[in-house]
């Protein structure tokens, strides 16, 4: 059990890192070379007009109203509205339509690295020094050398252009139409039970979650493997053995419980790596999620998008982190002394 | 006398001698997977510093259209505009691109580019990371507390997305890049460092030191830091690879290299956008093998230097 004061102990300390990651984000507007007015009106806007534009938008107010104002707002999930990408609509609501895709892509390609990351480590451990810990190393070592950017083309090339087998861009067939409830595909499919809509979208996300779960794959199972080969040496997998358990079980119950604590500590380390990867994913897939939103958004000056995407990726992290946190010592209890 | 003879027996010994004395370069010597990392970084800087020393930089950044084929594959013919009568035989390896410039002159100098650039990311955020480290571990209380807490609000950052945020705040371009990258992996050694260092304080020979009454400022220099320094060496090779890969990813998204410099990162994404469904895939898929290898050598080199540290480690693996 997590007690209750460990848990509002791993809150407050929260309560600092969030200020100053929103102070970073209000930042960003104000550090920022363009004039969101201008950005706004377009370059060859009239004088006045930039001037209406820059007092709608509160930015001839004292810096620190601005501060307190952006953090009141941002308090309630308010970054005002965007300049450019969706000009007027509440970055808020742009928010909501971009973030499940990213949500549901990174959650698949998490899938993929823990689903196959923690066996092939275990079995690389067990069967030290075989070939298949030998392969399992080798792989390992290179999924976490090779950039997303290299490895989606490739599996670009290898699964759509060579065999021809799956989709490479876009989310569902075209002549699919699913209502949105959650703004995931899949999940929206199966929710009013269209099959073939819910295989055209896993069919669509196969590519991209494998291209982004790579890394995780390979982080997960090099951890894993490392992590096992010292619990295996424990002195209690000995007394296990030696009051006459067998040792698939000694394994699975002494060896396996405790060898997950370091795992799940990657977990969270490399979920910010993931989020950071769905940007890239985005990019070569043409997946319209937070990532590629966010690089448009740079791209074109449309500062109030980029402040609420990036607060939100960081919140993400933080939440993921949290739970990383509260498992670990879930896991291991003496962690909260 | 005695301490004399001890010198003289220490110079007079070789290299070799000094390298099996130290347990750490001497288990790194014995790992062959290191020193195959090793390799790949050696031969990288190689061919770094000769594209950087012969290598015409106007060839290969300039269009060379009209004078070479086009989209020419490696070794092939197919050319989009082919020159008749010119380049039979070899001479594109690696083919060539939209502008008919030799992709693989241009991968060659993106070694360059490379290096040149992580370097100065790695260099820069270990200077930084270990400058904070220390002092905050040396000085501890609010001095501790206000760089480690200015230091967690930059890790609770997905590291990419930061790097993306100073972007937004600093503009487009390398050096820019290189900038933003420096912040996103001060924290990370500054984390590492902090923890070594502390380590080394609690030892007795630093309580010997300020009874000797040493300056802060030596102690912090002759003893803290030295000894700090091997966790320092290994999270620097570790993070280089990553930093190269950053880099890439920052010129791949439009960030980072201006058009038409040969760096690997813009390479790939021209080669993405405008070749890879067309089949033109030696654009894309050379720059990236560089790219994949180069970080591969880093990674094998920190693997090994990791494990060379960490006895416990070893004896996991024997």
């Amino acid at each position: 059990m997590i007690s209750k004061r460990f848990i509002a102990k791993r809150l407050i300390l929260l309560v600092p890192v969030v200020v100053g990651v929103a102070s970073f984000v209000f930042a960003i507007l104000h550090l920022s070379p363009g004039d969101p007015a201008i950005v706004i009106a377009g370059e060859r806007a009239s004088q006045e007009f930039i001037e209406r534009i820059r007092t709608e938008l509160g930015l001839n107010d004292p810096i620190w109203v601005q501060y307190g104002r952006f953090l009141f707002e941002a308090a309630q999930l308010d970054f005002g509205n965007s300049y450019v990408i969706r000009q007027g609509t509440p970055v808020r609501e742009v928010l909501r339509t971009h973030f499940p895709v990213t949500l549901e892509l990174a959650l698949l390609g998490q899938f993929a690295g823990i689903l196959f990351g923690i066996p092939f480590g275990l079995l690389s451990a067990i069967k030290q020094d075989s070939i298949v810990d030998h392969l399992t190393r080798v792989g390992a070592l290179t999924g976490i050398s090779v950039p997303i950017f290299w490895s989606g083309p490739l599996v670009i090339l290898l699964f759509a252009q060579v065999l021809g087998v799956l989709p490479t861009s876009g989310r569902i067939a075209v002549e699919y139409s699913v209502p949105t409830v959650t703004g995931m595909v899949t999940v929206d499919s199966l929710l009013v039970r269209n099959w073939d809509a819910f295989v055209s979208a896993v069919r669509h996300l196969l590519l991209p979650s494998l291209t982004i779960g790579i890394y995780s794959m390979a982080l997960i199972s090099r951890m894993m493997r490392s992590s096992m080969l010292e619990v295996i040496r424990q002195d209690y997998m000995r007394t296990a053995r030696a009051k006459g358990q067998g040792p698939k079980i000694t394994i699975m119950k002494h060896g396996f419980r405790n060898a997950l604590i370091p795992v799940v500590t990657i977990i969270g380390i490399q979920f910010g790596t993931l989020l950071g990867g769905a940007v890239l994913t985005e990019t070569i897939f043409g997946i319209t999620g937070l990532g590629r939103l966010l690089v448009d958004a740079i791209e074109v000056g449309d500062y109030p998008i980029v402040q609420g995407t990036v607060l939100l990726f960081a919140f993400l992290f933080t939440l993921v982190n949290l739970g990383v946190d509260l498992t670990y010592s879930y896991l291991d209890p003496r962690i909260e002394q | 006398m005695s301490t004399d003879v001890q010198t003289e027996i220490g110079d007079t010994r070789g290299i070799v001698d000094r390298i099996r004395a130290s347990p750490f370069l001497s288990e790194l010597l014995r790992n062959r997977l290191a020193l195959f990392g090793l390799a790949i970084i050696l031969l990288m800087v190689v061919i770094a510093v000769y594209s950087r020393l012969f290598m015409d930089v106007g060839a290969i950044t300039q269009s060379n259209l009209g004078s070479a084929p086009s989209m020419q594959g490696p070794c092939g013919e197919n050319a989009l505009s082919a020159i008749p009568g010119s380049a039979s035989g070899c001479t594109y390896p690696f083919g060539t691109d939209l502008q008919a410039r030799s992709i693989f002159d241009r991968v060659m100098y993106g070694s360059w580019l490379a290096l040149k650039f992580g370097t100065a990311i790695v260099g820069m955020s270990t200077l930084l990371g270990v400058g904070l480290g220390i002092v905050a571990a040396y000085y501890g209380g609010a001095v501790d507390n206000t760089i480690m807490r200015v230091m967690d609000v930059l890790l609770a950052f997905p590291p990419l997305l930061l790097a993306l945020a100073l972007v937004a705040i600093f503009g487009t371009g390398l050096w820019k890049a290189v900038i933003a990258l420096t912040l996103v992996y001060t924290p990370r050694f500054a984390r590492v460092v902090r923890g070594a260092a502390l380590k080394v304080i609690e030892d007795e020979y630093i309580d010997a030191t300020i009874a000797l009454g040493a300056r802060d400022r030596r102690i912090l220099v002759r003893h803290i830091l030295p000894n700090s320094l091997a966790p320092i060496t290994v999270q620097s090779t570790l993070n280089f690879g990553l930093a190269i890969i950053d880099l890439a990813a920052l010129s791949f998204l439009g960030f980072g290299a201006q058009a038409g410099t040969p760096s690997w990162g813009l390479m790939l994404s021209n080669g993405v956008t405008q070749g890879l469904l067309s089949g033109e895939w030696w654009w894309s898929f050379f720059p990236g093998l560089f790219l994949a290898t180069t970080v591969l050598g880093f990674n094998l080199l920190g693997d090994g230097m990791r494990d060379a540290l960490d006895p416990r480690m070893r004896e996991a693996v024997d």
